[in-house]
């Protein structure tokens, strides 16, 4: 598990990074983003993992989203990782854009030919974690979650599945209930079959109706004017609903902004209050 | 030997005569002198033993300095110090040796003398030394006005020769106590001291020098007695010249008085005694021109009658007798010739009026009434709250038996009861008058008497009493970490100068008797005090006036967790009530049927709202409400002067939390301005947390059970806000304070 620092820039007193590796769950080389804020120095840091939505790599979240100065203040490692599988030759990996390259939906998947490459749920739980763990100054016990659109969707999952491994979780406009939308229909049929019941282990608000009785603050912001919003893709409202019926504090705060042309200016308003959010946690 | 006895007695003086055979014609003069100079002697031997008398301590066992010698050295210390002057100091210890051995012989009796020499005889040469010394005194004498140092020098030598002779017998270790004396511890076995208890000599000599030392004490206790007693008798000396001098004075004042007033009533009486004899005179003179008068008029007639008896013609005769001469003289016959003195030679009888110099007279040695004492006007810190010290004077140096001081309170009304005027007598001149109200003004007034009569009243001088410890107002504490800002409320009607507020920081191990800090010179009756954070103090305040500072008030205790306010009952809607607890507020119904409830001129009008008082400093506070999951309310903060009239969070000068029920869910708005962002929450809090951060311009809203962070304005806060609560629907609202700000608030 080499890893090949592809850059390296120096960043509110901490270091903005990209790093390359050979992943063994996505038989690929793959490129995370990682910031090192300046206490990582010093000492061990929690890590906040942040997860792209479509189409996205790990330089869109690094380069627009402006967590830089929020993270530094707050001392957490920040990790973007890409959104998919590159490069595995896949019929049918490139065809469209909210399916296969920059659509890896967070999954494992279960269907040829994706079955072999995608999968970055497991990626995102477990390999990234522990190599990330084994290169840098993190404190294991001390990760939270927390993604945009798809990336959203990746977070609400991991933190939904994982009780107890993130000890928070955000998400911007994330697609809340994708069993039930365009975007996931597509992607978890694709990904994962036509039983509709083995999609529900990947959808936030089924996942919420089982969730224990473990603490789990969530905060989601949504654009008001959101193109997917009002197109039913993320559907925040079922998810509310269940976490109101399961008494999982969510705080769903519908913001006066778009975020569908350029979604990452609705992101950098927003990012200090879920860098804020994340930190209370992770540094309490 | 006998020259010591020479001069310690001078009855043994008649030996020079004697021996000075041949020289009778200068004997007297000399004997004069020479008993002037063996006084001034052993006064100099003694006085160098005197100064002596630590350094030589085993001289001084034999030292008898008793206590009339002392006397008599210290009266004539002048002359002392001047033969002192001339001592040479390479002497002074002989000299003190002599005069100890001087002393041992002056102390015992004549009659022992005897015996004493037989001791003596003991010491070899010391007979013939003695001989040698007294011809060398004699020579002395015959040259008596030469200096005394030669003779000195030789009385100094004869008591070398003395401690020569002592230290012959140093072979003995042993003391006898039996007969006071060291022997040689052989004695003890077979020489007179066989059956003598005795010691061995350190510890007999430690022991004796102990009691040496005792008596050194007792006399050096003598010594500063007498200094003291003479100091004494210095000051009554001078004491005695001044009072004789004062009477002098007086006497001559009154006698010259008298002297005059005599004068006065002599020329008085003079000149009455002169003008009665005058008119005496006057009285008799008239009478006597009136006698000659008479007798011219007598003559005038009988030369007229003798004139007309000559008369020849008879006609003429009859005419005339009848016409000019019996008219006349029948007329002057007619008048009775008075013969009575007008006044009587004698002069009358006049009381002389003796009273006023008698009474000059008796005032010469009666003392006059004083003068009127000038009293002083109030010193600080002197008065409580019911007492005052008043003190006062006298310019002159009057003789005063006792003062009368009057005193009645100062009141602008000059009503018809007149404040009772109290009057003490005093010995001294002061006094504190009790029983008195407190912050009140009191008018002092002084006469002084004595035997003569009593002096005119001092100017009134106007005291006031110290102020009644403040009451604290213990439900308008505010607090929070850094600061308190308490109120409080004077007791009295007059207005006080100052406050001071005392603080006693409480610890576990002690209970805050002690003052820690204290605020002085509050104008008002509130102060915000800086404080430490998570710390217990304990607090009172005391008044201050001119008089002096009232006693503490109450103390209210403050812990500087969290932080602490009250709710603001003037600015609470009436249909809102505040239960007994003072934090818990409730509606029961959102109309009243009847429609007349009393509105007060701060309170809400249209929401059902109340306003607490937060403390106005800066940093954070942090407060909690307790709401029912069915009630509808509005929480945050408002600046006091928010619009009664309006809703929480509809104007730009209150920030609010609303709780709304719909159909469908739970509704949260965050309101300022009437604006609100879209927000769900997914569990309904319980227990509200509110964070005000003037510092980080945030007011932030939390579920306090989940520690889940709702909304935040960020809002710079031009003035100091104050909590607000309003109930929507009939329910209540339990506010909590005095909470540490719970870490999970920091972001």
């Amino acid at each position: 598990m080499a890893l090949k620092q592809v850059s390296s820039n120096k960043c509110f007193e901490g270091f903005q990074k990209v790093f390359e590796h050979d992943s063994a769950e996505l038989k690929c080389k793959m490129k995370f983003g990682i910031y090192l804020p300046p206490k990582a120095e010093t000492g061990k840091c929690p890590v906040l993992y942040w997860l792209s939505g479509l189409t996205c790599t790990e330089q869109n979240f690094i380069t627009k989203a402006g967590f830089h100065q929020a993270a530094a203040e707050h001392g957490l490692i920040v990790v973007a990782p890409d959104t998919s599988p590159r490069g595995c030759n896949i019929e049918g990996e490139d065809e469209s854009w909210d399916f296969g390259t920059g659509a890896g939906f967070y999954v494992d998947a279960t269907e040829d030919p994706w079955k072999t490459n995608y999968r970055m749920y497991s990626y995102i739980k477990d390999e990234l974690p522990k190599l990330i763990n084994a290169n840098f100054p993190t404190d294991p016990e001390r990760m939270s979650i927390f993604g945009h659109s798809m990336g959203g969707h990746g977070a609400l999952i991991l933190a939904l599945k994982n009780p107890g491994k993130y000890k928070s979780v955000s998400a911007f406009a994330p697609i809340c209930n994708p069993i039930q939308c365009e975007w996931g229909k597509k992607a978890l049929g694709g990904y994962l079959g036509s039983d509709v019941s083995k999609w529900e282990a990947y959808d936030a608000t089924q996942l919420v109706k089982s969730y224990p009785n473990s603490h789990l603050d969530i905060l989601i912001d949504q654009g008001k004017d959101d193109q997917f919003l009002s197109a039913g893709q993320l559907l925040p409202d079922n998810f509310i609903a269940a976490c109101t019926e399961q008494k999982i504090p969510v705080v769903f705060r519908l913001q006066q902004a778009s975020c569908f042309c350029s979604p990452y200016f609705f992101i950098a308003t927003f990012i200090n209050d879920h860098i804020k959010h994340h930190a209370k946690y992770l540094n309490a | 030997f006998y020259h010591m006895d020479l001069y310690g007695s001078k009855e043994r003086f008649d030996i020079f005569p004697k021996e000075l055979t041949g020289q009778e014609d200068r004997s007297l003069g000399d004997t004069r002198k020479e008993s002037a100079l063996s006084s001034e002697k052993f006064q100099r031997s003694q006085e160098a033993g005197y100064d002596l008398e630590k350094e030589v301590a085993e001289l001084a066992k034999m030292y008898g300095l008793d206590e009339d010698r002392e006397k008599e050295l210290e009266l004539l210390g002048g002359h002392l110090e001047m033969v002192e002057s001339r001592w040479p100091p390479a002497r002074t210890e002989k000299a003190g040796s002599q005069g100890s051995i001087y002393n041992a012989s002056k102390s015992s009796s004549p009659m022992k003398d005897q015996s004493q020499s037989t001791k003596q005889q003991g010491l070899p040469g010391e007979a013939s030394q003695d001989e040698e010394e007294n011809k060398a005194r004699a020579e002395d004498k015959a040259e008596s006005h030469i200096g005394s140092g030669e003779g000195l020098s030789s009385s100094g030598m004869s008591d070398e020769w003395n401690s020569q002779a002592v230290s012959e017998e140093e072979a003995a270790d042993v003391f006898c106590s039996t007969c006071k004396m060291p022997i040689r511890a052989f004695d003890k076995l077979f020489g007179e001291h066989k059956d003598h208890e005795v010691a061995q000599l350190p510890s007999a000599v430690e022991s004796e020098k102990e009691e040496i030392h005792k008596n050194m004490c007792k006399l050096e206790e003598q010594i500063a007695q007498v200094e003291n007693f003479a100091s004494h008798l210095e000051e009554i000396f001078i004491t005695v010249e001044e009072n004789f001098g004062r009477q002098e004075q007086n006497f001559e004042v009154h006698y010259n008085d008298a002297v005059q007033v005599l004068a006065q009533k002599y020329e008085e009486q003079l000149e009455a005694l002169g003008e009665e004899k005058r008119q005496k005179l006057e009285a008799l003179y008239g009478q006597l021109v009136s006698c000659g008068e008479h007798l011219d008029t007598c003559k005038e007639l009988t030369d007229t009658t003798q004139e007309l008896y000559l008369e020849n013609d008879k006609a003429n005769f009859m005419k005339v007798k009848s016409f000019n001469w019996q008219g006349p003289l029948e007329e002057f016959l007619k008048k009775e010739v008075d013969l009575e003195l007008s006044t009587l030679p004698d002069f009358e009888e006049r009381v002389i009026d003796f009273s006023e110099v008698e009474q000059l007279m008796n005032s010469i040695n009666t003392i006059p009434a004083p003068c009127a004492p000038v009293i002083n006007p109030q010193a600080p810190n002197t008065a409580t709250g019911t007492s005052l010290r008043v003190c006062w004077g006298l310019f002159s140096d009057d003789t005063v038996e006792c003062y009368q001081l009057c005193y009645k309170p100062v009141s602008n009304e000059r009503s018809s009861d007149e404040q009772a005027e109290h009057t003490l007598k005093v010995k001294e001149t002061y006094c504190t008058i009790t029983n008195l109200l407190p912050n009140t003004q009191y008018e002092f007034w002084v006469s002084a008497l004595n035997a003569s009569g009593i002096s005119p009243p001092s100017e009134r001088t106007v005291y006031v009493t110290a102020p009644s410890p403040p009451t604290i107002k213990n439900k308008k504490i505010r607090s929070c970490e850094n600061a308190a800002l308490v109120c409080w409320e004077s007791r009295d009607m007059n207005p006080v100068d100052s406050y001071t507020v005392e603080l006693s920081k409480l610890t576990d191990e002690e209970n805050g008797d002690t003052i820690t800090e204290s605020i002085v010179g509050i104008p008002n009756c509130e102060v915000l005090i800086h404080l430490q954070p998570t710390q217990s103090y304990r607090i009172c305040i005391r008044a201050l006036n001119l008089g002096g500072s009232s006693e503490r008030s109450e103390p209210v205790l403050i812990h500087t967790t969290g932080t602490y306010f009250c709710l603001n009952e003037d600015t609470a809607h009436p249909l809102l009530a505040i239960l007994d607890d003072g934090f818990t507020i409730a509606c029961d119904e959102l109309e009243n049927p009847e429609c007349d409830l009393p509105v007060y001129d701060n309170s809400f009008t249209r929401c059902i709202g109340i306003l607490g008082s937060l403390i106005p400093f800066p940093g954070k506070h942090y407060w909690e409400v307790e709401v029912e999951e069915d009630t509808e309310y509005r929480i945050g903060v408002a600046f006091e002067n928010t619009p009664r009239h309006g809703y929480l969070g509809a104007n730009n000068s209150s920030w609010c939390m609303r709780h709304i029920i719909t159909p469908s869910r739970h509704k949260y708005e965050f309101l300022h301005s009437g604006m609100t962002p879209d927000i769900r929450i997914t569990i309904p809090p319980r227990r509200i947390g509110i964070l005000l951060d003037y510092e980080n311009c945030r007011l932030s809203f939390f579920n306090a059970d989940i520690a889940q962070h709702l909304y935040a304005f960020n809002s710079h806060f031009q003035h100091y806000v104050h909590p607000c609560f309003a109930l929507e629907t009939p329910g209540i609202l339990r506010i909590h304070t005095g909470i540490a700000i719970p870490p999970w608030t920091a972001l």
